[in-house]
């Protein structure tokens, strides 16, 4: 671990929001001219606060302060000349959770762990990093063993590197062990504790000042948003548009759900799934050119657009582990599987030794867990492309159609990789089923398209929206690598209704908006290993039902809502009621609150456990051949419960109030 | 069945009515005050109208600006009676298609229109269509030209008793119209016009901070029995989002306008049972801009332009000079029972053909609920590009909310200018190519 006092970094980005703050005063008269003319700049700032409280996590404890985030906010935009026009939003944002919450957040948080045996059925209490005669075992116990080679076995009795500091039982915000697969999990910033601490794609790496600052980091984040745009009259009332620069580009007519909306990645790290996504898509330089054909004889409107995001891959950004909102608890498998590669480490409930019985084990490094990240470097064939069709039909229907190469944004772990052989020291460039795993994005391939229209017998309008994709990764413990790759289909139904509510306004209409979302795994596998099933975690065909309600009030100065999400598969919902009150013209409070229920009681899934990577040491009291590796689908909720559970079902001990105060100078 | 034949011949007969309309109805349409000004005993340019003296002009104030002026909640003074005359073009255009344009058999169908005033005949009390033809000079008005934009356009939201301002709008609105152009090119239409679109208008909300660059798109089809075609820009979503436009009784954004009262009446003909009540000499707010007392309290334009000033009670009044207008009582009920009103009253001035002057709107008790008073300026009274247009530019608004004590004020910079209303902006694309 590194000392907690080494904190070189902060300087930088306090110079950094010390001039961001200072720009609404910079503003106006003082930014540079860029070639152009009499037009002023347009300068908007503005200041928010965010403050959010989280009751009780499965611990039982209670979490307190998750969000002290103060953001600073410059919308400033010029008429250059030719008919170019420049936009730019630059934000930087301080979070003080890490220094007034540090207990949970920062750099307290954590601490000393245990693991857990099964033994005979009974859950037991055992010592992390120590062994015990219920475990975990260790180097002399298997040693002890006497089997050829057991003293070349490569587990441990302590972990003299690996402090048993700083910890927490992965997963133990949201679900109890309860006989499956546990293993400790880092929580400090990386400064602090750097056990796990990788680039998972823009987190997973951050130091405490990286987190108060999220904003100020080598991508520039800073700048959230800087392009020119122009549109150049090509005749026959057709013009040629471009828009060039950091930029979001936003394809899709639905509500939360990405199905067509992927070209931007997303920042769930800011605020989960709460935020607007215009506030968390992850702007990149992109160059965007659309063909406004206008109308035809036919149709009402035409534009063919054609995108090139030429920016450095950048990956979904999950949440590090130890922060406030760690989407799909992901960070922390990935910090906690980092760590047991480079250190070992705990995990309970492993070694099948008898009937019911399955020891806490202590791996060395090298032996499961993972290795490498491998992010896509820039290069020409890196970058992405997509095109999209937009029309409207002479009876008013508006659709278009959708194509884009790109990167998953979300990683894929490949396992059966290389390893040391924890019971004979042997290593091999593959064990096929080993739990020994690297990380990678994946190219896709996207086809779909969309469509709305209204209805006037029904006073409501409809969105369609659907998405095939192919090259798309999912954990799958029926293969040697631990994934496959499957098409996946997607699609939204959504319809809008302004209604009359007279209790609530009898002058103006609150707005029922509905949304079922629908995914469909192509060649999904799931089958009996024998104890239990193994294959995709992922449900096959999953819906998701989403409800908003919005009402306003008093000049839509006040305005109530409730948005309600079930994911019906994971069996699991949130509930997220808010109020909006404009006070000004400048100021706006909300206060609001999510609470989620449901239960993950059938989100356990196989573990691979009982995969028997390490031939016949591994084989315990499963069925099958023991010289033979394969998963007999012994389960738990760790690790795949994570994508059964979903980001409503993983986030289940989240339930939080929060103040936002947004101010415009 | 008597019944039916009865009123199938009226219809004919109204119908057929239009046939008779003559070069001398186009002059008088156009130019009503021929043969002098309107009088009204005791109105005089330079007349104060309050709560003191109102009794005594009682025929010439509409009645809910009587109601208004009854209750002290403004002063109105008289300015003189102008001429508005309409542009060139638009007048060429009803006398070449005289006659041309007859009613449907049913409510909102019309046939035969080409361009310009479609029925330019003085109405008729006992024609039972008369009312539906004004409503059709309304819609096929010169209103705002074959393309204007209010460029920018201020709303405030306003408490009437307490005067406090509660929320100002900041927007552009843009206009054109896809068909039935008459002066600015391309004449007669926007072309390809696959869908049939007569008219749209876009807008863009500049302030405040949760509305900046939301935008609003809505495309009226020539067929008047089908419904619009909305979308909705929203700036912190940056999508468009197709918007079910059957709530044309919405609040719009929380003001005391609903959609359906944009520019006096926003909707379908076939949306009201329309009735002519006859005709009369009333004061309405239209004035020379440039001759006002402007405010001093908005925000500097860099061409010097000066908005209109308001004040009366919570400053929710317009301060320009109404003058004495011949008008024609049109009345509007709801065809549909559920709508949240009982009947609108216009005074349709008759020279212009315009429906915002002064109206009435009823709720479903009967009872005012609502008077909507849209002052105009002579063209030529008002920015230099606006000269010779030929339009009554809107020039100020005042929606008075008179059973809650509300308001919504609007101020306008009216800009009729072609350049800035591209057929472009008005398709759904041009929004999506925003910020």
């Amino acid at each position: 671990m590194k000392n907690r006092s080494s904190r070189k970094t902060p300087a930088l980005s306090l110079t950094a929001l010390a001039v961001a703050a200072a720009l609404p005063a910079f503003a106006q008269d003082n930014l540079p001219d860029m070639g152009s003319s009499s037009e002023p700049w347009q300068v908007d700032t503005y200041y928010e606060n965010h403050t959010a409280f989280r009751g009780r996590d499965d611990t039982g404890k209670v979490v307190g302060l998750s969000k002290f985030r103060n953001t600073l906010q410059v919308e400033a935009d010029k008429k250059l000349s030719g008919g170019w026009v420049f936009h730019s939003v630059l934000r930087g944002s301080w979070d003080g959770v890490y220094r007034m919450n540090k207990g949970q957040y920062g750099e307290d948080a954590g601490g000393a762990i245990g693991a857990q045996s099964t033994l005979g059925g009974n859950l037991t209490d055992v010592p992390w990093g120590g062994t015990s005669p219920a475990g975990p075992l260790g180097y002399t116990a298997v040693a002890g063993l006497g089997y050829p080679g057991a003293t070349n076995n490569k587990f441990m009795d302590a972990y003299p590197n690996n402090p048993n500091d700083g910890l927490r039982v992965l997963g133990d915000r949201w679900h109890k062990v309860n006989g499956g697969v546990a293993f400790a999990t880092p929580v400090r910033p990386c400064n602090v504790d750097k056990r796990g601490c990788t680039d998972f794609g823009g987190y997973g790496d951050k130091s405490t000042s990286d987190l108060e600052f999220p904003e100020f980091n080598s991508r520039l984040d800073f700048l959230r948003e800087a392009y020119v745009k122009n549109s150049f009259d090509i005749g026959g009332g057709q013009a040629l548009f471009l828009k060039l620069g950091k930029q979001q580009v936003v394809w899709g007519r639905t509500d939360l759900f990405r199905v067509l909306d992927v070209i931007n990645p997303v920042d769930y790290s800011r605020n989960n799934i709460y935020d607007e996504l215009q506030d968390i898509r992850i702007p990149m330089w992109i160059a965007q050119a659309e063909w406004r054909m206008g109308a035809s004889e036919t149709m009402q409107d035409r534009n063919l657009q054609l995108i090139w995001n030429f920016d450095q891959f950048r990956a979904n950004n999950l949440g590090q582990c130890g922060t406030a909102n760690v989407a799909l608890d992901a960070g922390c498998f990935f910090r906690g599987m980092r760590t047991l590669w480079d250190y070992g480490g705990t995990v309970s409930n492993f070694a099948n030794v008898g009937p019911d019985t399955y020891l806490a084990t202590n791996f060395g490094p090298g032996q499961i867990g993972l290795a490498n990240v491998n992010l896509p470097k820039w290069s020409l064939a890196n970058t992405q492309i997509g095109a999209k069709f937009e029309g409207v039909t002479m009876g008013g229907l508006n659709f278009s159609l959708n194509a884009l190469h790109y990167r998953s944004q979300l990683p894929s772990l490949h396992g059966g990789k290389r390893a040391t052989n924890s019971f004979t020291g042997q290593y091999q460039n593959a064990w096929p089923y080993l739990i020994s795993f690297d990380m990678e994005f994946p190219r896709v391939n996207l086809l779909g398209g969309s469509m709305d229209f209204q209805s006037e017998t029904l006073g409501a309008a409809f969105r369609f929206e659907g998405a095939m994709t192919w090259g798309e990764e999912f954990a799958n413990t029926n293969r040697e690598q631990l994934y496959s790759k499957n098409r996946v289909w997607r699609s939204v139904i959504g319809v809008d209704r302004p209604t009359f509510v007279p209790w609530i306004n009898p002058h103006r209409t609150t707005l029922f908006s509905a949304q079922l979302f629908w995914q469909h795994i192509f060649d999904h596998e799931r089958e009996n290993g024998g104890v239990g099933e193994r294959g995709i975690p992922d449900f096959k065909d999953n819906v998701i039902g989403t409800l908003l309600m919005k009402g306003f009030l008093a000049g839509d100065r006040i305005s109530p809502q409730l948005i309600i999400a079930r994911d019906f598969r994971s069996r699991t919902h949130a509930i997220a009621p808010a109020l909006e009150w404009s006070t000004t013209d400048k100021l706006k409070f909300t206060f609001g609150a999510n609470f989620k229920g449901g239960s993950n009681g059938g989100n356990s899934f196989d573990d691979c456990r009982s995969c028997n990577p390490f031939a016949p040491y591994t084989a315990g009291t499963y069925p099958g051949d023991p010289m033979v590796a394969y998963s007999r689908g012994l389960s738990g909720m760790e690790p795949l419960g994570r994508f059964r559970a979903g980001p409503i079902g993983s986030a289940i001990r989240e339930d939080e109030i929060f103040l936002t105060m947004r101010y415009k100078f | 069945m008597k019944k039916t034949i009865i009123a199938t011949t009226l219809a004919l007969f109204a119908a057929g009515a239009a046939q008779a309309a003559t070069e001398a109805d186009v002059e008088n349409t156009f130019n009503p005050y021929k043969g002098g000004f309107p009088k009204a005993a005791g109105l005089n340019a330079g007349t104060v109208i309050n709560k003191g003296n109102v009794d005594q002009f009682k025929d010439a104030v509409p009645a809910g600006v009587y109601k208004l002026l009854k209750d002290g909640l403004l002063e109105i003074k008289v300015g003189p009676t102008t001429q508005f005359e309409l542009s060139k073009a638009y007048i060429e255009a009803t006398r070449k298609n005289l006659g041309k344009t007859k009613l449907g058999a049913k409510n909102g169908d019309i046939e035969g229109y080409v361009a310009g005033r479609p029925f330019p005949e003085e109405p008729d009390v006992k024609d039972p269509r008369a009312g539906e033809k004004l409503a059709w000079n309304y819609k096929y008005g010169v209103n705002w030209g074959d393309n204007a934009a209010i460029y920018p356009f201020y709303w405030k939201y306003r408490n009437m008793q307490t005067g406090q301002v509660e929320k100002t709008l900041k927007l552009n609105m843009h206009f054109l119209n896809f068909k039935h152009r008459v002066k600015d090119a391309p004449v007669p239409e926007v072309t390809p016009n696959p869908s049939e679109l007569f008219r749209a208008i876009y807008v863009k909300v500049l302030e405040p901070q949760d509305l900046k660059n939301t935008q609003l798109l809505i495309q009226r089809y020539e067929d008047d029995q089908k419904l619009d075609d909305a979308y909705l820009y929203l700036g912190f979503q940056r999508r468009v989002r197709r918007l079910a436009t059957g709530q044309t009784t919405d609040a719009f954004l929380g003001s005391d306008l609903m959609i359906e009262d944009f520019e006096g009446y926003n909707g379908r003909i076939s949306d009201m049972k329309w009735t002519y009540k006859g005709t009369k000499n009333v004061i309405l707010p239209m004035w020379n801009h440039n001759e006002l007392k402007l405010a001093g309290d908005m925000p500097a334009e860099s061409d010097g332009y000066k908005y209109v000033n308001f004040g009366g009670q919570g400053g929710c009044f317009h301060e320009g000079t109404w003058q004495l207008r011949k008008v024609y009582v049109l009345e509007a009920a709801p065809v549909n029972a559920n709508h949240p009103i009982s009947k609108r009253v216009f005074y349709m001035d008759a020279q212009l053909g315009n429906l915002n002057g002064a109206n009435e709107i009823y709720d479903r008790k009967g009872e005012l609920w609502k008077v909507f008073m849209v002052g105009k300026s002579h063209p030529d009274a008002h920015l230099p590009l606006n000269k010779g247009s030929g339009i009554g530019i809107d020039d100020a608004f005042s929606m008075v909310d008179v059973q809650s004590k509300h308001c919504t004020t609007g101020q306008f910079k009216g800009q009729v200018d072609g350049k800035l209303n591209p057929p472009s902006m008005f398709q759904v694309q041009y929004m999506r190519g925003g910020d």
